[in-house]
C-alpha cells in the first residue's frame, strides 16, 4: 500500500507537489531525499496530525467517511455516504461538486490518494484518527484481549450456530468480526435485548463510544445476563476494553446511526448569528476604548516610573500591587492584568533595577509615549495580537495550587497567538457591523478547526474576544474598521503591524483610528467653581502648564481641572508670576476669566513670598547701624560674604568662629552669641574624639549541623560508587521486578534514606513499561522521591506512585 | 465626529456643554440616571452613580435607553467598558423584588436564582427571612421590609418594591386653588411621585415644597403624618395648608414641645420624635397612633438617625421626601434611597429661575481684614476658639452696618450664628433679634412685623435656617455659620431666592474674615452654591467702606 502512494506521489506534476510542499512546509525541513522520504514523512503520525488539525469540519468528514470504508472507494460512493449524514433529505445539488472540491484540496495535501474510482487516505491516516467520526474500534480490535472461550461463547450466544473448533483465538475474533458486520444479525441481536439495554446503546451511538462500569471483564452468556449491560456483554454489542471500561463496535455503531457517519453534517460553515450594530458606532466605540486604554498604559508607566512595585521571587507581580493599579486605573483587576501585560509584551515594562528587581518601564516606553495615540495603540495591539502569554488566567491556581500572578513567567500557552487570529478573523469573516455571539464564535471556529476544539481552547477564544473589546479592537462586539486593518497588516507581517516603518501606510490600523479619535484642543473653558474643562486632549504645552497650575479632577474625552490655593502656590513656585498666570489664563480660555478665579491668583500671589527663607551660618548684629555701615564698608569683610538683613542685623556665609576671628582681626571686639541670645564665654577648646562603640564580638564558629555532614558524605559515596558503575554497570537482579504494598514500598524508602543504603525499586515510566532500579534515596517529598539512580548514574526524581515494589540489595 | 454638547469622562461623570445648542435636549435626556452634581456657568457636570442609575430604572428607564443617550449626544466616542458597566449596574434592580403573597404576606422574589442564593447566604439578611417557598421565593418578616431593602442596597442588589402600599384612613383633602394656581413643575413633582408611590422630591428652596406636599396630600386624600424640622415650621406648615388646602383648623394638629394634638392631619417636629426618656423614644406610639396614609418628611436631608430607624418600620405607607438637596453632610444618601424611596423629581435651581420661580441672586463674598491686634490675638487662640474669634470679629460689624445702609429701604436679614454677636449687632443697627430663647408668639409677631416692612432689618440666628417664610425678604448678610456646612449656606440663600413683587432680584452677602480659617470654611461652604451655578463675586471690605 505503501508503494502505492509512492508510486501516487511519484505521478503528481510538479506544481501539485509545490502546492502540497507549501501547505505543508513542514515536510521539507529539511529537505528528504527522495520521493520516497517525502511519502515516509508526510505519513508519519505528527505530520499527519498537524494536517488533520487545519481541516474544517466537512473536509474532515470526508477523511472519516474514507477511513471508515476499509480500501478503496469510488467518488460517487463517497458523495452517497456523506450524503446521509446531511441534515434532512440532505440530497443538496451542490454536494458532488463540494465533496469532489474537498477530495481536490485532501489530495494537494497528500491525505487522500487514488484516482477518482478508487480514492483512498494516505498511509497512517487510520492510525492517526483513532475513532474516526466518534466511531468505536473494529470488532476485530475491540475483541483483541478476549481469550478463546469467551469468543466462543459470544459467538454461541449471537446464534451464528454451534462454531467448530477455532484454531486460535484470532480466528475466532474474525468470525465473530464478520458476524457483526452483518447488518440482520445486529438488527436481530439489538430487537433481542431489553429496552433498557437498547436505551444503553442508543447513548453509546452518537456520544462517546466507550464508557465505564465496574468488573467489565465479568463472564456473562446471554441465560445468565441480568443488568441491560451483561445482556450486551453477552452478545458482543459491547466490548469489554478493560477492567471498568466497555466500548462499542465500530460495526454495532454503524448499525446504530442507521449507516451514517455524522449527526449533523453541513458543507457550509454555520451562519454567525448576533446583534446588528450600526458600524460607525461600534469603530467610534472601539476608538473610545483604545484612547482610553493607550491612556490606561501610559498612566501606568507614568506612575511605575516613580513608584515601581517589587518582582516577586516567582518573578511576578503581586496581587496588592495588581490592586492598587486597578484602583489607580480605575478598572477592574482583570482588566489591569490586561493593562499590565500588554506594556510587557509590548516591552513598555521589564524587570530592572535593584537587587531583587523593580518592574520599571523601560527606554521603549520613552520612544513609545512620544508617538500619536493611533499609532501607540498600534504597538500595543500587534504586541498582544502575538504574544503568547495569557492575561486571562492571572489570578486563577495552576495544577499545583499556586497562584498564577500578573507577568508571571507561566501565563504562558503557545495556542494564544493562533486563538486570537482565529477568533478575530472569524469576526473578519462577518458582515461589518455584525457582532457575533461569543457562542457563535466558537461554533464556527469548532467547523473550522473541528480537532482543535478543548475546553482550553473555548476560554482561550473567550478571552481573545474580551480583551479584543477592552483593547478596543472590536466595538460593541464587533470587529472595528481599524481592528480588521490590524488582523491585516499582523498576516502580512510583524514589522508592519507595529508599524514600525517611517510613514504610515494608507488604510493601516492607526491611519485608520487616527480620525476617530478626539483633537487636541488648545483652550479650556474657566468657571466661577474653579475649574477649567479642556473639552478634548490638550496640546502639548498647555497640558503642561495646566498640570502645574492646577490640580486634575477628572480625565477622559476631556479633563476637569480645579484651581486651588496649593495649585496656585505651586505655579508661583514654579516661577510664574501672577501676571503670567492671568495672561495666560486670559489667552487660553474661551470665556472670560471669572471674577473668583483671577481674585484666588492675586490673592495667593499677594501672600506668596512675603516671608523669605534663607540660609546663613552665623549673624553679626549691632544695635547701633552706623558701626554696621562700617563693617560692610570695609574691604577686607568682601570674603566673609556679608548681606545686611536689616539695618542692625548682617548675615553671612561663614562660620560663626571664623567670623568672630575675622572681626578680631579687623580691629572689632566682638563677642559670640548663642542661639538665644546668651553670650558664650570663650574657652581654650581642649578636642574629644567621638567615643567609639565597642566592636562587637562574633561568636565562636559552631561547626556544621550533623545532618550537612552526613549529606555530604552521601554526596561522596554516592560519586564514588557512580564511579565503579560507570565501569561494570550494576546489573539488575534476576528475577521478577519487586513487588510490595504502597505503604511498606514508602516504609522501605524512609528506612533506607535513614540509614543511607541502596535499594532496588520496580518502576513504571511514563509508557507504563516497567524497570527495575538500584537506587540510593535522597529525600522524599510531594508525592516524590529524588535519588541518585545507580543505573543511570544521575540524580533523578521517581514519583511514589509508580515505584512498584522495593527489595534490599544483598551485596 | 458627532458634535454633541457632552463628554463622557472615564470616572462616569458627564460634562454638559451648556452653550451647546443641542444642550437642553441633552439635559433632558440625561436627567434621569445622572445626578447633577455641579451647575457653574459653562460646563455642568453630572455623575452617573449606581443610585442614579437604580433610580432611573425605578422610574422605568431601561439601559438601552441610557447608553443610547450616551451615545447620541457625547462628542466623542463612549469608551465600551463605561457601557457595560452602566447596563450591568442597572441590570442588578429589579433582580430581586419585594412582592405581596396571598399565603405568606411579604415575599422576596428573584428573577435570577444566582442572586437569591449570594442575597441569601449574606449573614445580615439571613435573620430578616422566614422560609423558603420555592425556589425563587422566600418569605420576608413585614416588619424588615424597609431593613432588608437597606441591606440589600448595602450589598449592591437593590429590591424593587412591588408590595403597594396600605390606603390608610380616607380622609377628604382638596387643593383650594383661589386666588393662585399651582405651577406646572409642581404638578409635575406631585404627579411622578403618586406614580412612583413613594419617594423624594428636590426642589431649591423658595420654589414652594410646602404646596407639592399638600398637592401629594390632595392626590393620597388620607390621613397624612407630617414630620417637620422645628415648631416654627410647623406653625408655618400649619398655616399654608389652610390656605392651600380644604382642610379647617380642627383638622389640623400639631404635636410639638408644647402642643400633642393628634387629627387627621398632624405635623410633628423630629426633635419631639426623637425625643428619649430612660432610652426609650417616648413619642414612637405617634406612628401608630393612626392610620395613617402618607407620611411628609420636609427637608429630608436633614433627617436624624433614629427617623431613619422608625421609618424602616413604615414601609407599607406612602412617603414623600421633600428637599432642596440630596447632598447630605454625613453620607447617608444610600438610606434615603432605601427608605423613603428613589428620587422622583428634580429641577436645576437656575432653570427654576429662568423661569422666573425663584428671584435671581447675586452672591457676594465681602472679604475684610482683620487689624494687626485682631491677627496677633487670633494667632494665639486656641484651635478651637480660632473660628468662633475670627467669625466675630469687630471689624465685621463696621462692615455689616455699611451694608445695611447700602440696602436701605429693602428688607434685610442678618443671619450669625453667635448669640453674642447677634446681640450687639442688633444693637449697633437697631433692629430685633430672634434667637433660640425668644418664645414662638414673640417670633411670629417679628415675622408678621418684617412682613408686613413695618421691621426692615431683622437679625436671626440659626433657628431661622429652616423653612420660615419670608417672602420679601430680599438682602440677606451672613456674618458667621455653622463652620463649612453647604447644606445651611444653600439654606440661607433660599431666604431670599422666593420671588419678588417687584420681580428685583435678591442680594446674599457673606462677610468672610481674610487669611483665616473663616475663609476656609467659606469656601467649602460655597462651594456647593457655585456647584449650582450661584457664582459668588469677591470684593474687598475697604471698598465697600470707601463707596459708603
Amino acid at each position: 500500500m505503501s508503494d502505492e502512494f509512492i508510486q501516487w506521489l511519484r505521478e503528481r506534476d510538479d506544481e501539485q507537489l509545490c502546492a502540497l510542499t507549501s501547505a505543508r512546509p513542514e515536510l521539507v525541513t529539511p529537505v528528504p531525499a527522495h520521493l520516497a522520504g517525502l511519502a515516509a514523512r508526510a505519513t508519519s503520525p505528527s505530520a499527519i496530525g498537524r494536517v488533520l488539525d487545519r481541516l474544517d469540519r466537512f473536509t474532515l468528514a470526508v477523511v472519516e467517511t474514507l477511513t471508515v470504508h476499509c480500501g478503496p472507494t469510488s467518488l460517487d460512493a463517497l458523495v452517497c455516504s456523506l450524503s446521509r449524514a446531511l441534515p434532512g433529505d440532505g440530497r443538496s445539488a451542490g454536494l458532488a461538486a463540494r465533496v469532489s472540491a474537498a477530495v481536490d484540496r485532501l489530495c494537494a495535501l497528500a491525505l487522500v490518494y487514488g484516482r477518482r474510482e478508487a480514492l483512498d487516505v494516505a498511509p497512517g491516516v487510520r492510525e492517526v484518527l483513532e475513532s474516526p467520526a466518534g466511531l468505536g474500534p473494529p470488532a476485530v480490535e475491540v475483541f483483541r484481549h478476549y481469550p478463546q472461550e469467551r469468543l466462543e461463547a459470544i459467538i454461541r450466544d449471537v446464534g451464528a450456530g454451534t462454531p467448530a473448533p477455532f484454531a486460535d483465538s484470532a480466528a475466532a475474533r474474525g468470525r465473530l468480526a464478520g458476524v457483526l458486520d452483518d447488518l440482520r444479525t445486529v438488527e436481530r441481536l439489538v430487537a433481542e435485548v431489553s429496552p433498557q439495554a437498547r436505551a444503553a446503546l442508543a447513548e453509546l451511538a452518537w456520544g462517546p463510544p466507550s464508557g465505564r462500569v465496574p468488573n467489565a471483564r465479568r463472564e456473562v452468556t446471554a441465560a445468565s445476563a441480568k443488568s441491560p449491560i451483561e445482556e450486551l456483554l453477552a452478545r458482543g454489542l459491547l466490548a469489554a476494553t478493560g477492567d471498568e471500561s466497555v466500548a462499542l463496535p465500530k460495526e454495532v455503531g454503524l448499525f446504530l446511526r442507521g449507516g451514517r457517519l455524522h449527526r449533523d453534517l453541513s458543507p457550509e460553515p454555520p451562519p454567525l448569528t448576533g446583534k446588528r450594530r450600526d458600524p460607525d458606532l461600534a469603530d467610534r466605540t472601539a476608538a473610545a476604548q483604545a484612547f482610553a486604554f493607550v491612556r490606561s498604559v501610559e498612566d501606568l508607566c507614568e506612575r511605575w516610573g516613580f513608584d515601581p512595585p517589587g518582582v516577586l521571587r516567582t518573578g511576578g507581580l503581586a496581587v496588592r500591587d495588581l490592586k492598587r493599579v486597578a484602583t489607580l486605573l480605575d478598572v477592574s483587576e482583570a482588566v489591569a492584568a490586561l493593562v499590565v501585560e500588554v506594556a510587557f509584551a509590548a516591552g513598555l515594562i521589564a524587570a530592572g533595577g535593584g537587587v531583587d528587581g523593580d518592574w520599571l518601564p523601560t527606554t521603549a516606553y520613552d520612544m513609545w509615549r512620544v508617538k500619536s495615540t493611533e499609532d501607540r495603540w498600534a504597538v500595543l495591539t500587534s504586541a498582544w495580537l502575538t504574544t503568547d502569554r495569557v492575561p486571562g488566567v492571572v489570578g486563577e491556581r495552576d495544577d499545583r495550587d499556586r497562584l498564577l500572578n500578573a507577568l508571571h513567567p507561566d501565563l504562558r500557552r503557545s495556542a494564544a497567538p493562533e486563538v486570537r487570529t482565529a477568533a478575530l478573523g472569524v469576526l473578519a469573516d462577518a458582515e461589518r457591523g455584525l457582532a457575533p455571539a461569543p457562542a457563535a464564535v466558537l461554533d464556527r471556529l469548532t467547523w473550522e478547526q473541528p480537532r482543535r476544539r478543548k475546553p482550553n481552547r473555548d476560554r482561550l477564544v473567550e478571552f481573545a474576544l474580551k480583551e479584543a473589546e477592552v483593547l478596543g479592537v472590536t466595538g460593541l462586539g464587533a470587529l472595528a474598521a481599524h481592528g480588521a486593518a490590524l488582523l491585516r497588516s499582523a498576516s502580512a507581517g510583524p514589522a508592519a503591524a507595529a508599524g514600525n516603518g517611517a510613514r504610515r501606510q494608507p488604510g493601516s490600523a492607526a491611519d485608520l483610528l487616527g480620525p476617530l479619535l478626539p483633537e487636541p484642543v488648545d483652550h479650556v473653558l474657566l468657571q466661577a467653581d474653579l475649574t477649567a474643562v479642556a473639552p478634548g486632549p490638550l496640546t502639548a504645552e498647555l497640558n503642561r502648564w495646566l498640570a502645574i497650575t492646577a490640580d486634575v479632577e477628572s480625565t477622559g474625552g476631556a479633563t476637569v481641572y480645579r484651581f486651588g490655593e496649593q495649585s496656585i502656590r505651586r505655579a508661583l513656585d514654579a516661577g510664574h508670576s501672577a501676571g503670567d498666570l492671568l495672561s495666560m489664563l486670559e489667552s487660553h480660555s474661551a470665556t472670560p476669566v471669572p471674577q473668583p478665579l483671577s481674585y484666588l491668583v492675586s490673592d495667593v500671589a499677594r501672600r506668596h513670598g512675603r516671608i523669605r527663607v534663607g540660609t546663613a551660618s552665623a549673624y553679626i548684629r549691632c544695635d547701633d547701624p552706623a558701626l554696621l555701615d562700617q563693617v560692610t564698608a570695609d574691604k577686607r569683610s568682601v570674603p566673609l560674604r556679608l548681606r545686611r538683613l536689616a539695618p542692625t542685623v548682617i548675615a553671612s556665609r561663614t562660620t560663626r568662629v571664623a567670623l568672630v576671628d575675622a572681626l578680631r582681626a579687623m580691629g572689632y571686639a566682638p563677642v559670640a552669641e548663642s542661639l538665644d541670645g546668651d553670650v558664650v564665654i570663650a574657652q581654650l577648646d581642649t578636642r574629644r574624639a567621638e567615643a567609639a562603640p565597642p566592636a562587637k564580638v562574633t561568636s565562636s564558629f559552631s561547626g556544621l549541623s550533623t545532618e550537612v555532614v552526613a549529606a555530604a558524605v552521601r554526596a561522596m559515596r554516592a560519586g564514588d560508587a557512580a564511579h565503579l558503575a560507570r565501569r561494570k554497570p550494576t546489573g539488575a537482579p534476576a528475577g521478577q521486578v519487586p513487588r510490595t504494598p504502597s505503604t511498606a514500598t514508602i516504609a522501605a524508602l524512609q528506612e533506607a534514606i535513614k540509614q543511607g543504603t541502596r535499594v532496588w525499586i520496580g518502576y513504571l515510566d511514563s509508557q507504563g513499561n516497567a524497570s527495575s532500579r538500584i537506587l540510593e534515596p535522597a529525600r522524599i517529598e510531594a508525592g516524590y522521591l529524588t535519588a541518585y539512580d545507580e543505573t543511570r548514574a544521575a540524580v533523578h526524581r521517581f514519583q511514589l506512585h509508580r515505584i512498584t515494589g522495593i527489595a534490599d540489595i544483598n551485596d | 465626529m458627532n458634535d454633541g454638547p457632552l463628554i463622557v469622562q472615564s470616572d462616569k461623570t458627564l460634562l454638559l456643554e451648556v452653550d451647546h445648542e443641542r444642550a437642553d435636549e441633552c439635559r433632558k435626556a440625561i436627567a434621569p440616571f445622572a445626578e447633577l452634581e455641579r451647575a457653574p456657568e459653562h460646563v455642568h457636570t453630572y455623575r452617573v452613580t449606581p443610585l442614579a442609575l437604580w433610580n432611573a430604572r425605578a422610574a422605568g428607564h431601561d439601559a438601552e435607553q441610557v447608553v443610547d443617550a450616551l451615545i447620541t449626544h457625547s462628542r466623542y466616542p463612549v469608551p465600551h467598558a463605561l457601557l457595560v458597566d452602566v447596563a450591568e449596574t442597572m441590570s442588578r434592580f429589579g433582580r430581586l423584588r419585594l412582592e405581596k403573597h396571598p399565603v405568606h404576606g411579604l415575599v422576596l422574589t428573584s428573577t435570577d436564582r444566582a442572586v437569591l442564593e449570594e442575597v441569601l447566604r449574606a449573614k445580615k439578611i439571613a435573620p430578616m427571612l422566614g422560609e423558603r417557598v420555592d425556589a425563587d421565593t422566600v418569605a420576608v418578616h413585614p416588619s424588615e421590609r424597609g431593613t432588608l431593602k437597606q441591606a440589600l442596597l448595602k450589598l449592591g442588589w437593590p429590591a424593587e418594591d412591588l408590595a403597594g402600599y396600605v390606603d390608610g384612613e380616607r380622609h377628604p383633602i382638596d387643593l383650594a386653588e383661589e386666588g393662585w394656581t399651582l405651577r406646572p413643575y409642581q404638578r409635575e413633582a406631585a404627579d411622578a411621585f403618586w406614580h412612583g408611590g413613594s419617594g423624594v422630591v428636590v426642589l431649591p428652596c423658595g420654589a414652594g415644597k410646602t404646596i407639592v406636599g399638600a398637592a401629594a396630600m390632595a392626590r393620597a386624600s388620607a390621613t397624612t403624618l407630617i414630620l417637620v424640622t422645628n415648631t416654627v415650621s410647623a406653625h408655618q406648615w400649619k398655616q399654608e395648608l389652610l390656605r392651600r388646602t380644604s382642610l379647617t383648623e380642627d383638622e389640623i394638629g400639631e404635636y410639638t414641645g408644647s402642643k400633642k394634638e393628634i387629627r387627621p392631619v398632624t405635623i410633628a417636629t423630629y426633635q419631639v420624635m426623637t425625643t428619649r426618656r430612660k432610652g426609650v423614644y417616648r413619642h414612637l406610639e405617634l406612628f401608630d397612633a393612626r392610620d395613617w396614609g402618607l407620611i411628609v418628611y420636609d427637608e429630608v436631608h436633614l433627617l436624624p438617625a433614629p427617623i431613619f430607624r422608625m421609618t424602616a418600620d413604615l414601609q407599607a405607607r406612602r412617603r414623600i421626601g421633600l428637599t432642596a438637596t440630596l447632598v447630605r453632610e454625613d453620607g447617608r444618601e444610600g438610606d434615603v434611597f432605601s427608605l423613603i424611596g428613589p428620587k422622583r423629581y428634580d429641577a436645576p435651581w437656575k432653570e427654576m429661575e429662568n423661569q422666573g420661580w425663584i428671584a435671581p441672586a447675586d452672591c457676594v463674598e465681602v472679604r475684610v481684614t482683620l487689624t494687626d491686634d485682631e491677627r496677633l490675638s487670633y494667632a494665639m487662640a486656641e484651635a478651637e476658639e480660632r473660628y468662633r474669634f475670627c467669625a466675630t470679629t469687630p471689624t465685621k460689624m463696621r462692615i455689616t452696618e455699611a451694608l445695611v445702609r447700602r440696602h436701605l429701604g429693602e428688607q434685610v436679614l442678618v443671619i450669625g450664628q453667635y448669640i453674642d454677636q447677634l446681640d450687639e449687632l442688633a444693637e449697633h443697627l437697631d433692629a430685633p433679634v430672634i434667637k433660640g430663647e425668644t418664645r414662638v408668639r414673640e417670633r411670629e409677631r417679628l415675622f408678621q412685623a418684617f412682613r408686613d416692612k413695618e421691621i426692615q432689618v431683622l437679625v436671626v440666628s440659626k433657628v431661622a435656617n429652616f423653612s420660615i417664610d419670608l417672602p420679601e425678604a430680599s438682602v440677606a448678610i451672613q456674618v458667621s455659620g455653622t463652620f463649612g456646612s453647604r447644606q445651611e449656606e444653600a439654606q440661607r440663600l433660599g431666604r431670599v431666592l422666593r420671588p419678588k413683587s417687584d420681580g428685583g432680584g435678591a442680594r446674599f452677602y457673606s462677610v468672610v474674615s481674610r487669611d483665616t480659617v473663616d475663609q476656609d470654611f467659606a469656601a467649602h461652604r460655597q462651594r456647593f452654591l457655585a456647584e449650582q451655578g450661584y457664582a459668588y463675586r469677591i470684593v474687598d471690605a475697604d471698598d465697600v467702606l470707601d463707596e459708603a
